[in-house]
């Protein structure tokens, strides 16, 4: 039954741990252990959320960060998948393009919010300037990577089979890769919310991230405490969201249990 | 006595290295009939590989020609396929046993006629029931065997098998060669069969090839005439299998 097997996939070992560690906070706060002002209780936190979200702010704020997280993410991974696959599979192209893409990589996303502003100002395109060019890298070089280390094997294969050169490609060489490209797509989407996050706080005052600084700001604890919460829940649900997608469509992609 | 389906006429593979030209095999000469089984024997680094890879049509002859059914090779031929060694490589792992043996026929065939055909393949080496698990939930032997059905669902004339049983243990290696001489038998494919097991070669063989020297040259061709079905035990008992056997480390050079 799927409710069975959902109810047995659930940590109940890891969960109950996190809620002893919210029992602890709360009754440290309500015994006077903890008394610094800008360090609430969970419940305080939670009645936070729940004013937050009845005003709308919450989710106007949430939506905010989503949209930018997914057209972010969606950019990152069309580009990272193309130029990845182009260095995969042409040498020559590695030994044009590979010197300036590990001058690139370093810079710190962070580093373009200021240019993000000067260019467009408070808005969207700001974040995804942020969030864009850092989370192209993990998707390219894993693509690139998947492709380089496709079995020489599967070439024999390939020819033994009599395949063309655009048969190998779709039904060897990319199904072989695709474990790889999911990799670096999944560890994009983490970045594109971190990333999102910092726009939010550093540059474009909209989203989650602004929402942070905003109560910080009017000295809202319990507030503040709740956009981070919400943040953290984001990155659960859209890591497992991913994760369940491509499960889905590519079902040799999902993790493994070690033997 | 029917023309040859295989036939290697003075064929040299010779690879340009940056120290100079390197031969690797020369002069080869071999003829392959309708539903033999031919083995080749001879101890490492004497071109055997790239014999089979010559004959696969994966590598050119340097000078001499390999046919198939009359036709000179330009390249991978239809009715030839190689089996390889390595079957975890080899294997498409995300695809199910299935369709890896789809894998070969999927875009030639109607999707019915293409089913039909995997069945055929897969109860040729008895894994039927495992269709739908994936490669690497199977053993080893089983999955040199999806390998061969996948080779099988084909139809190929030829089948160039590298070494195919040497990374099993030997158990599984007694199995899978009875249910190759099975397969024989039932498609009348015929086999090329490279092994340094010299009494591999000879249990399964109609005729040994022995491939020595540097360059790896066919120094000898031994008909093997030894009762059939073969026999695990039995076969390898018989004074004409020892003798064979015995023949044949003398001309690699063990005895």
């Amino acid at each position: 039954m799927a409710s069975r097997r959902t109810l047995a996939n659930i940590n109940f070992s890891g969960i109950s741990v996190f809620v002893l560690i919210l029992a602890a906070w709360e009754a440290s706060v309500r015994l006077g252990a903890i008394t610094f002002e800008f360090f609430p209780a969970p419940s305080a936190i939670f009645a936070g959320a729940v004013e937050l979200a009845r005003d709308g702010i919450l989710l106007q704020d949430l939506l905010h960060t989503l949209l930018s997280i997914a057209i972010g993410w969606t950019i990152a991974t069309i580009v990272g998948v193309s130029v990845g696959l182009l260095l995969g599979f042409s040498p020559l192209a590695r030994r044009y393009g590979l010197a300036s893409i590990e001058v690139l990589r370093p810079i710190p996303g962070i580093a373009f919010a200021p240019l993000g502003l000067l260019l467009f100002g408070f808005s969207l395109q700001t974040e995804l300037v942020v969030t864009v060019l850092p989370t192209v890298w993990p998707v390219m070089i894993n693509t690139m990577g998947g492709v380089a280390n496709v079995q020489p094997r599967l070439t024999d294969v390939g020819r033994t089979f009599r395949l063309n050169s655009y048969e190998v490609v779709r039904y060897l060489l990319l199904p072989a890769a695709m474990p790889s490209i999911v990799v670096g797509a999944r560890i994009s989407l983490s970045l594109a919310l971190v990333m999102a996050i910092v726009a939010e706080i550093v540059g474009n005052p909209e989203g989650l991230g602004y929402g942070i600084v905003r109560e910080q700001q009017a000295l809202h604890p319990e507030f503040m405490f709740a956009y981070i919460a919400v943040v953290g829940l984001l990155g659960l649900i859209l890591n497992a969201g991913v994760l369940a997608l491509t499960t889905s469509l590519w079902p040799s992609t999902a993790p493994r249990p070690v033997a | 006595m029917s023309a040859p389906v295989f036939e290697c006429r003075s064929a040299s593979v010779v690879l340009s290295l940056s120290a100079g030209p390197r031969p690797i095999i020369s002069d080869i000469n071999l003829e392959l009939r309708h539903a033999e089984f031919l083995s080749i024997v001879g101890p490492s680094g004497t071109g055997k590989t790239t014999l089979l890879r010559m004959l696969g049509g994966l590598m050119r002859p340097t000078s001499g020609e390999v046919l198939v059914k009359g036709r000179v090779l330009t390249g991978p031929p239809e009715d030839v396929v190689i089996v390889f060694q390595d079957y975890a490589n080899a294997l498409l792992q995300w695809r199910t046993v299935a369709s890896n043996v789809a894998f070969g026929i999927e875009r030639k065939l109607p999707r019915k006629e293409c089913a039909d055909r995997v069945n055929d393949a897969l109860s040729l080496v008895g894994l039927l029931s495992r269709a739908d698990d994936y490669p690497w939930q199977l053993s080893g032997g089983m999955q040199q065997r999806v390998q061969i059905a996948r080779a099988l669902a084909l139809r190929p004339a030829v089948m160039l098998m590298d070494e195919p049983f040497a990374s099993l243990d030997a158990m599984t290696k007694a199995g899978l060669q009875d249910e190759l001489l099975r397969v024989r038998d039932r498609t009348r494919t015929s086999f090329v069969f490279i092994t340094h097991d010299i009494e591999e070669a000879v249990y399964l063989g109609d005729r040994v090839a022995v491939l020595n020297g540097s360059p790896g040259r066919i120094e000898d061709i031994v008909t093997i005439d030894l009762p059939a079905p073969r026999d695990q035990i039995m076969t390898r008992q018989l004074p004409q299998f020892l003798s064979y056997r015995y023949g044949l480390h003398k001309a690699i050079g063990y005895g």
